[in-house]
């Protein structure tokens, strides 16, 4: 049996014997008698704040997903609409950081003198949390979409821009002879040898972005609102629906996965072995 | 031999190199001074030295990725500043683009080259050339998948593809088995009988210099080295590495070559002329008693 | 602080309700608690529709971003506490822009929680070193729970903890102990006794009889560029609130707006804190049927005893005009103006006096009733 087989295979059994352990701990007690008006104002044996079984759990999900494009209104729509508007803010800001992450990394990449100059501002800005933009961006661009997306943009550049400068720094020197025995322009450099050359570097960077963009989307969606997979999280937390809460943050798990595949397999087409 | 020496294709003159010292000792470090000697048109000229002596570095001066301290090279009448298309190089490790095949690696340099040829023409041009090196059947694989000679082979079709006028090779067999050595020599040869470019090569086997070159320039020992002597190789062409060894001067020029690297090469500046320029030895034309030890100034 | 509306030229616009309305389809946004009963029902119940108006009721994360959306423009009117049109006129907190408030959504409706450790504690000197949860800053529920505290000797800034908790995690936050209890609006209340973590010490409505709550606000620039919508708008909420008030509507308004699109809890909650008819976690079923209670006139007089509780902590300080910036934010003028309209009786005054744990509010000596309080830093 391959490793690979038994891997997968032990990788199941570890899941059954979690949900199972979930399932039969998540059970809440029976109703023995008829309840008096009291208890039922107060919701029955039943309700109490607990965690729900994987049952109710999968029971929410085929409801939510077999009607994911439903619209009653401005603030309840299915799962897929939230997702959708969710990435569509993702993916802005996401392009947008790459449009400038890019070509400046590019820069400071090539010039020494640049990186000593934006290095500073590169030092202090990195490591402000993206939530703590949201007030600010809300104040100045008023408007909470676009501030989702500025968020968005803010806190995915700073891997794209570092991996970026790291790789084009890192270019092997014996290409860049070969381009300037062939007596190549920069501009032809930059794109024929230095591009191919750092490409899988810019890429993990990447990858690393969209990661942390579709964690902050949800957070920054929580605090603001509106349509999206954040606030939807935020919705059924009012309500304090536990089953519709686990849910959706599956469904979160499964599309940064699925985000991270897409990037991951764009890094793959563009590695090479030396 | 020819008289082509008699027109200077390339002239270096009083090349210097030299590095700041290592900081405790101070000063400066001279790997190698007033370096002068002439290359002509269509000429193989190969450079032997023991290592440290600084033979790359001159072969970095003359593709142009390398200032000299001092001197100066000239080049088909004009100074060398920077590097050229008209100077093709074949480095030490390949140097190939690892993330295309080895014909678009070729087809990188023809293109840098004849920038106005449609792609059929660049493609053509770059599939003969890798079909001299005997690479037909590797065209679409990727420098990863091919052997050390292979990757060699590629390195040497893409630099001959562009034809330069000066060829500069850095020690290109150096990483590889004997038996593959003996192979692409004898396909070097085969290419440069065909374009007779001028070469300049850099190689620490005394027989592959002896079968391509038609000079051997000797350097002495580093710091403070020079370009010793510059010996005549009188055997005439088409060589075969088989049958060269049968030739009767064969070994007479190996061993003076060797003496040389053995003992000569140790000492120091009596060995050149005062203006730089290495002695012209035919160790073939020499009395027996003197074969055996290379002259002093 | 000067005037800058035209209140003659607002009250004319007002009146003008026979003209055509300038802008039918309006955003307005609603934090999801019974507070903005009205404001949420107008919309499944054709509130809104009567009055030719097209509106979406925008649910909102909570009161800093209702504020935030409100100045950006991105909701054209929005609920809110009855103190942040005041501190956003005066630019307590946020930019100073002028707000209005034409209409209060409810009286009572609130609440002090307890978490089930506390079962007996009931006695407020023994909260020493609580933490309690109120929704926001410039809320009634702030200087409600101030007040009461105080009233038993204990200094807000001082004895005990006040945290500003949005009101959906308030449950949460008791349950994981980091609160003691909180003054909160319901459904939460309701919802921690529901969920068997907390119950219910005492209603705002035993601390002070029909006291203001939220708020229906707009910008000034509401009533003075699109008049005509503005009265439509005030018409439809005035009536909704209207509606709301009775209490044979009661429970199929809470059958209205308690699903998803709206409040988002269990009908039951919503249906026991609206009819009044409800468990108060200490094994009783207690009859209180204005436990909430939705009137719209805005008084002055509320205007100005929260002013003075402003001043009292702190939250503005040096002179204020009362008066003035009560009549100019509570424009109870547009309110009688619409109730007169629907065919209401509006009170004849503006002003009246309050019995607060039984210490009078003279609305005329405002300044005085600020500096009265042993506790406090005016």
């Amino acid at each position: 049996m391959g490793t690979r087989v038994k891997s997968i295979g032990v990788s199941l059994l570890m899941l059954i014997v979690l949900l199972g352990a979930w399932e039969l701990s998540s059970q809440p007690p029976a109703a023995t008698e008829a309840l008096t008006e009291y208890e039922l104002l107060m919701g029955g044996a039943e309700q109490e704040a607990r965690v729900p079984p994987p049952s109710a759990v999968a029971l929410r999900a085929w409801e939510e997903l077999s009607d994911p494009f439903y619209d009653k209104g401005p603030n309840d729509k299915g799962i897929g609409i939230q997702v959708a508007y969710s990435l569509a803010r993702v993916l802005s800001g996401f392009f947008l950081a790459a449009l400038i992450a890019i070509p400046v990394g590019f820069l400071i990449g090539m010039s020494p003198v640049m990186y000593g100059a934006l290095n500073p501002y590169i030092q202090v800005l990195r490591p402000i949390s993206p939530l703590a933009w949201m007030p600010l961006a809300l104040f100045i661009i008023q408007d909470s979409n676009a501030s989702a997306v500025f968020v968005i943009f803010i806190c995915s550049i700073w891997p794209m821009l570092m991996n970026t400068a790291f790789g084009v720094a890192g270019v092997r020197k014996d290409w860049v002879n070969v381009a300037r025995t062939h007596e190549l322009s920069s501009l032809k450099t930059a794109f024929q040898v230095i591009l191919p050359a750092a490409a899988p570097t810019i890429l993990t960077g990447m990858r690393i972005s969209i990661g942390i963009a579709w964690l902050v989307i949800v957070a920054a969606e929580m605090l603001v609102g509106g349509t999206g997979v954040g606030y939807y999280v935020w919705n059924e937390w009012n309500n304090l629906d536990l089953t519709s809460v686990i849910f959706s943050i599956l469904v979160i798990g499964v599309i940064g996965m699925l985000l991270d595949l897409g990037l991951s397999a764009a890094t793959r087409l563009v590695t090479y072995q030396e | 031999m020819s008289d082509a020496r008699n027109s200077k294709f390339v002239e270096v003159t009083g090349l210097t190199q030299r590095f700041p010292a290592p900081k405790d000792q101070g000063g400066t470090l001279t790997v190698y001074e007033n370096v002068s000697f002439d290359i002509a048109k269509g000429e193989f000229v190969c450079i032997i030295g023991h290592s440290g002596c600084g033979k790359s570095t001159i072969l970095s001066t003359l593709a142009g990725l390398n200032d000299p301290t001092e001197g100066g090279i000239i080049m088909n009448g004009k100074e060398i500043r920077g590097p050229s298309l008209e100077r093709g190089i074949v480095f030490q490790n390949y140097s190939l683009l690892p993330w295309l095949s080895a014909l678009n690696n070729v087809v990188f340099g023809v293109r840098a080259r004849f920038p106005d040829w449609s792609k059929d023409e660049v493609r053509a041009h770059s599939e003969k050339f890798l079909s001299l090196v005997g690479l037909d059947a590797a065209l679409d694989r990727k420098p990863s998948q091919l052997s050390g000679g292979m990757r060699q082979r590629v390195s040497i079709a893409r630099a001959f593809a562009t034809q330069p006028s000066l060829l500069l090779l850095d020690e290109p067999f150096g990483a590889l088995d004997a038996l593959t050595r003996g192979t692409i020599q004898d396909e070097l040869l085969k290419i440069w009988s065909e374009t007779r470019q001028t070469v300049f090569m850099i190689t620490h086997d005394v027989d592959e210099a002896i079968l391509l070159a038609d000079r051997i320039l000797l350097m002495s020992n580093s710091p403070n080295a020079r370009v010793a002597e510059a010996v005549e190789i009188a055997i005439e062409r088409p060589r075969r590495r088989a049958e060269i060894i049968d030739n009767p001067g064969y070994y007479t020029i190996r061993n003076y070559l060797v003496n040389f690297l053995h003992s000569e090469a140790k000492r120091p500046a009596q060995l050149v002329k005062t203006d730089g320029r290495p002695r012209a030895v035919n160790p073939l034309t020499l009395s027996p008693n003197r074969r055996a030890e290379p002259s002093r100034a | 602080m000067s005037s800058i509306l035209p209140m003659g030229a607002i009250k004319a616009a007002a009146q003008d309700a026979a003209g055509k309305l300038e802008k039918t389809k309006l955003s307005i946004g609603f934090v999801p608690i019974t507070c903005a009963t009205p404001i949420i029902m107008a919309k499944p119940l054709g509130f809104y529709e009567r009055y030719g108006l097209d509106v979406d009721v925008i649910k909102t994360a909570g009161w800093a971003v209702a504020r935030d959306k409100s100045l950006a423009g991105e909701y054209d009117a929005s609920h809110m506490l009855t103190p942040m049109p005041l501190a956003m006129t005066m630019g307590a907190g946020s930019i100073a822009e002028p707000y209005l408030m034409p209409a209060v959504e409810n009286i009572n409706g609130q609440a002090i929680v307890l978490h089930n450790d506390h079962l007996d504690k009931r006695d407020p000197k023994d909260w020493k070193g609580f933490k309690f949860g109120v929704p926001f800053e410039y809320s009634m529920h702030n200087f409600l729970l101030r007040y009461y505290v105080a009233e038993h000797g204990l200094d807000p800034d001082v004895d005990i903890q006040i945290r500003v908790v949005p009101p959906p995690e308030m449950v949460a936050n008791l349950r994981a102990g980091n609160l003691d209890g909180y003054l909160s609006p319901d459904p939460f209340n309701q919802r921690a006794v529901w969920e068997k973590i907390g119950f219910i010490h005492i209603l705002t409505k035993d601390i002070w009889e029909g006291h203001p709550c939220c708020a229906f606000a707009c910008p000034a620039s509401m009533a003075t560029e699109t008049p005509n919508t503005y009265a439509a708008l005030l018409k439809s909420i005035v009536d909704a609130t209207q509606f709301s008030s009775n209490p044979e509507n009661r429970s199929d308004i809470a059958t209205a707006i308690s699903p998803k699109n709206y409040l988002n809890q269990p009908e039951a909650v919503v249906r026991q804190v609206l009819t009044g008819r409800f468990a108060d976690g200490l094994g009783n079923v207690l009859d209180v049927p204005d436990r909430i209670d939705f009137d719209p006139f805005p008084w002055h007089s509320m205007a100005v005893w929260i002013l003075t509780q402003m001043k009292r902590w702190g939250y503005v300080e040096g002179d204020i005009d009362y008066r003035q910036i009560a009549e100019q934010v509570y424009v109870a003028s547009d309110c009688a103006a619409a109730m007169k309209e629907l065919g209401y009786e509006p009170p004849s005054e503006t002003y009246k006096s309050y019995s607060i744990m039984g210490k009078t509010f003279d609305p005329a000596r405002p300044e005085e009733y600020a500096k009265s309080f042993p506790i406090g830093k005016a």
